[in-house]
């Protein structure tokens, strides 16, 4: 079993982020930057001696961002203008981006003019990952962030300093990638929600305390499986990017009679995926890591044309021996809704079932959806044995 | 304000008539072009289309086709199709729409796809667009676009070569930032005018043969011609009344935008800034009885764009320029250099009226509400282009503190009129005027 003290610390920073980095930022006089999601790489902070926080959706209904944002835009850059609106995010000294996605440069823009004491540092990545120039680019986008971010501390980012970072976050990734293995082979019992507190918590807590909290959750796993009640379905959740899935949501899916087995979720496998190569120039390292993650897990805001994402999510749940797997889709997330097509097609083709529940940030009916995921884990539990002879895509409509 | 009882045309430039020959014209020989063995580009947003043309390429421009379907109200079976693939209804029209003709194409083409007989109806020219040959994606500001370029090639199995041209979004936070200045500018100019360079060498190899760049100059030299003129007659509707509106530039878009770069766009524009010119001296408007102008920022909406048009003369109002038209489409002829024309072209593709932050970005509209004399703006909420609705309350909000002009906002959409609420149109215009009038009657 897991340590769960230490779990509960990692939880307790999970569903409170901003008061994490106001106590800290009290604690320790240090800067707070804070990123947005999901590909700038916080080893570049953290080497400046400041904390890297990757900003969260709230959990607060929106209110002043409804006069920034229109209602059609994803939980996330709503809930973000909204933060910045009324002043949650006053803790950041400076914020630090690099993605493309439109939605999220609208809430980057607005950001801006709401928050005209912070530096927002921007300088947008490359997203198309199979040109020649690619790696030069993504390269050269990393070195002018560090640019800037030195520029905004007035002191350098020394390559001794982002060497160490990079091997201590490489630690943590590769932590909490153990017990990713461990929930596979059920040595671990941890729930969706467990899961996402040590993901979401790695993304906001101070590295070398996470990590040293992970290895005392890695050192109580027990060396055999751990005997479970019943024969739950297992699932692999996918999607979700920007923003963590309702804890709510992910306890109502288990509650069904689902086990999570894997997953390909932001805060989730999506952001250990991949570790930063050592022992090379720090930042020829970072840009191998930025294009090593979308052959490693594909993601749908970038486009390159020799990977698929359907065909990983395919090979994951072999290898996790997943019955099916729970779409998780924010409304109004473009990149998803584009690549969505696909992954179905390829679903129906290889006959493994996939149940799509659309996420929002303000209502979800989850009784509504409760008897949705009922129904796809009792065609599950049915399937087991069954020769696959039929249609197995259960389509669901917005929630 | 007047309530708009009589119904009262809008007093349409005569000289745009001929734009819906040319549209016409265009389709037609993209229409033929498989049966007469050339080569088939699909692209998106910048208008890469004179790399194409001089190169003897047929240039499909995903959003004019899907826009060309909206206005003929004959969008409906792609967007079906790409429904029925599960393309949700919040993504971009233009996309949906597009991704639904390859759908469709696909579909007709696939004897086995026992849900759909393998002709197409006769009406459905959705199914009609030759399939790519090659696909390059070229998009300022929005990542719908190169996600849909992506998706096109997806859709076609991965066979169709595809290139992408990054155009990164000026962000504008050096000291020296600025419209067309600063690092950031000449930096960023460079790296798109480099990538074209190599889309060239794409060309080639599709080709095979060597670039003609004289032809491309030669074509250049009637784009820079034909945007001088446009925008010489745009210049001229600050004369009260305005002799042209908003919805005479939409119907000229496409001269400038996608169709063939030859005499003919030069003659279409000298005769528009002509008509214009004359109208200015005699005195004749748009609007009949223009008693407001207004901007409209926002995206075109296709399906609506006669009735909006009649809808804004019958208030009597002019919309006298708007972000879509007067912000895009070779907005800068004098950064294209005919002789040496790749740099300006990049330029060019790099202005989009939505690849500048707020800072620049607003500073240029407010900028155009000041020079036509703008008594308030009319927003378009338009649902599914993120990337035109981004800036809207910050734009709306500067209005209201740096210029005191009123603004109003409605729902629509470029593509999918489902989205449009006429009711709210009305209600809120009319709220509008009459804010206008009341401020009149103070300032009086």
């Amino acid at each position: 079993m897991a340590d769960s003290n230490a779990l509960d610390q990692l939880r307790a920073v999970s569903s409170d982020p901003m008061g994490y980095a106001r106590a800290w930022k009290e604690r320790t006089g240090g800067l707070v930057v804070g990123s947005f999601p999901m590909n700038f790489p916080s080893e570049m902070v953290h080497a400046a001696g400041a904390l890297p926080l990757i900003v969260q959706e709230s959990d607060e209904p929106i209110t002043v961002g409804h006069g920034v944002l229109f209602p059609f835009y994803c939980g996330f850059t709503r809930s973000t203008v909204d933060q910045a609106g009324r002043g949650d995010l006053d803790v950041l000294d400076a914020i630090m981006f690099g993605d493309h996605c439109v939605q999220l440069l609208g809430a980057a823009d607005a950001v801006r003019v709401q928050l005209p004491n912070t530096r927002v540092i921007f300088f947008q990545l490359i997203s198309s990952m199979c040109d020649p120039w690619t790696f030069g680019r993504a390269r050269e986008s990393f070195q002018k962030l560090r640019s800037e971010l030195e520029d905004f501390l007035e002191r350098p980012v020394e390559d001794a300093a982002l060497h160490a970072s990079i091997a201590l976050f490489n630690r943590n990734r590769q932590l909490i990638r153990t017990l990713y293995a461990a929930r596979v082979d059920g040595r671990a019992r941890l729930t969706g929600s467990d899961m996402q507190a040590i993901v979401k918590s790695s993304m906001v807590m101070d590295k070398q305390d996470h990590t040293a909290l992970l290895e005392q959750i890695v050192a109580a796993l027990p060396s055999a499986p751990v005997p479970i009640e019943g024969k739950p379905v297992r699932v692999h959740l996918s999607g979700h990017f920007c923003q963590a899935p309702k804890p709510e949501l992910l306890a109502m899916i288990e509650d069904c009679g689902a086990t999570v087995v894997g997953d390909d979720l932001y805060h989730g496998y999506r952001y250990i995926s991949t570790d930063v190569p050592e022992g090379i120039d720090p930042m020829d390292g970072l840009a191998r890591w930025y294009m090593d993650r979308n052959t490693g897990v594909p993601c749908p805001t970038r486009v390159q044309n020799d990977v698929d994402w359907d065909a990983f999510l395919l090979s994951a749940m072999r290898d996790e021996a997943a019955e099916g797997m729970i779409v998780l889709m924010a409304k109004f997330c473009e990149p998803h809704m584009y690549y969505y097509p696909e992954v179905k097609e390829a679903f129906e083709r290889a006959e493994v079932p996939h149940l799509l529940i659309e996420t929002e940030h303000e209502t979800m009916a989850l009784e509504h959806l409760r008897t949705r995921v009922e129904s796809f884990v009792e065609i599950l539990r049915r399937r087991r044995g069954a020769p696959r002879t039929q249609k197995s895509t259960v389509e669901g409509e917005a929630a | 304000m007047n309530a708009p009882s009589a119904p009262k045309a809008a007093n349409k430039l005569k000289s745009t008539r001929m734009a819906g020959k040319l549209v016409n014209d265009y389709w037609e020989m993209v229409w033929r072009a498989k049966e007469e063995g050339k080569l088939v580009c699909w692209y998106e947003g910048s208008s890469i289309n004179p790399f194409l043309e001089a190169a003897d390429i047929v240039w499909v421009h995903g959003e004019a086709y899907s826009a060309m379907l909206a206005a003929r109200h004959q969008e409906g079976p792609a967007q079906a199709a790409a429904e029925e693939r599960g393309y949700m209804r919040e993504l971009c029209s233009y996309a949906r729409t597009h991704l639904g003709c390859a759908v469709n194409n696909q579909r007709h083409r696939n004897e086995s796809d026992s849900a759909f007989s393998g002709v197409p109806d006769d009406e459905d020219i959705s199914a009609k667009l030759p399939p790519p040959d090659m696909i390059i994606s070229a998009y300022a500001y929005c990542s719908t676009g190169q996600q849909w370029d992506e998706m096109t090639s997806r859709l076609f199995g991965k066979k169709i070569p595809i290139f992408n041209v990054s155009i990164p979004w000026i962000w504008a936070s050096g000291k020296d930032a600025g419209y067309l200045r600063g690092q950031e500018w000449q930096e960023t100019s460079k790296y798109v005018a480099k990538q074209l360079e190599e889309m060239v060498k794409f060309i080639e190899e599709r080709t095979g043969k060597p670039y003609p760049w004289d032809r491309l100059r030669e074509l250049m030299r009637n784009v820079k011609r034909a945007s001088e003129l446009r925008l010489e007659a745009m210049d001229m509707c600050t004369a009260r009344p305005a002799p042209a509106t908003l919805f005479d530039w939409s119907v000229s878009i496409a001269p400038i935008n996608q169709l063939p770069c030859t005499t003919d766009i030069v003659d279409y524009f000298t005769n528009v800034r002509d008509e214009v010119a004359e109208r200015v001296r005699t005195g004749e408007g748009a609007v009949p009885k223009e008693k407001y102008r207004l901007f409209f920022d926002g995206i075109m909406n296709w399906n609506k764009l006669g009735w909006l048009a009649e809808k804004f003369a019958r208030y009597d109002a002019a919309v006298v320029a708007g972000r879509y038209t007067h912000m895009a489409f070779w907005q800068e002829p004098d950064l294209i250099d005919p002789n040496d024309p790749v740099m300006g072209m990049g330029q060019n593709y790099l202005i989009c009226p939505n690849n500048h932050s707020s800072p620049i970005l607003i500073d240029l509209i407010m900028g155009l509400c000041e020079k036509y004399e703008v008594d308030g703006i009319v927003f378009h909420a338009t649902r599914t282009c993120r990337a035109f609705t981004n800036p809207m309350h910050m734009i709306a909000e500067t209005a209201q503190k740096r210029l005191g002009i009123q603004t109003t906002m409605f729902e629509g959409d470029v593509a999918d009129e489902s989205f449009y609420k006429d009711e709210l149109l009305n209600t809120r215009v009319e709220a509008m005027l009459e804010a206008i009038d009341a401020r009149r009657m103070v300032m009086v």
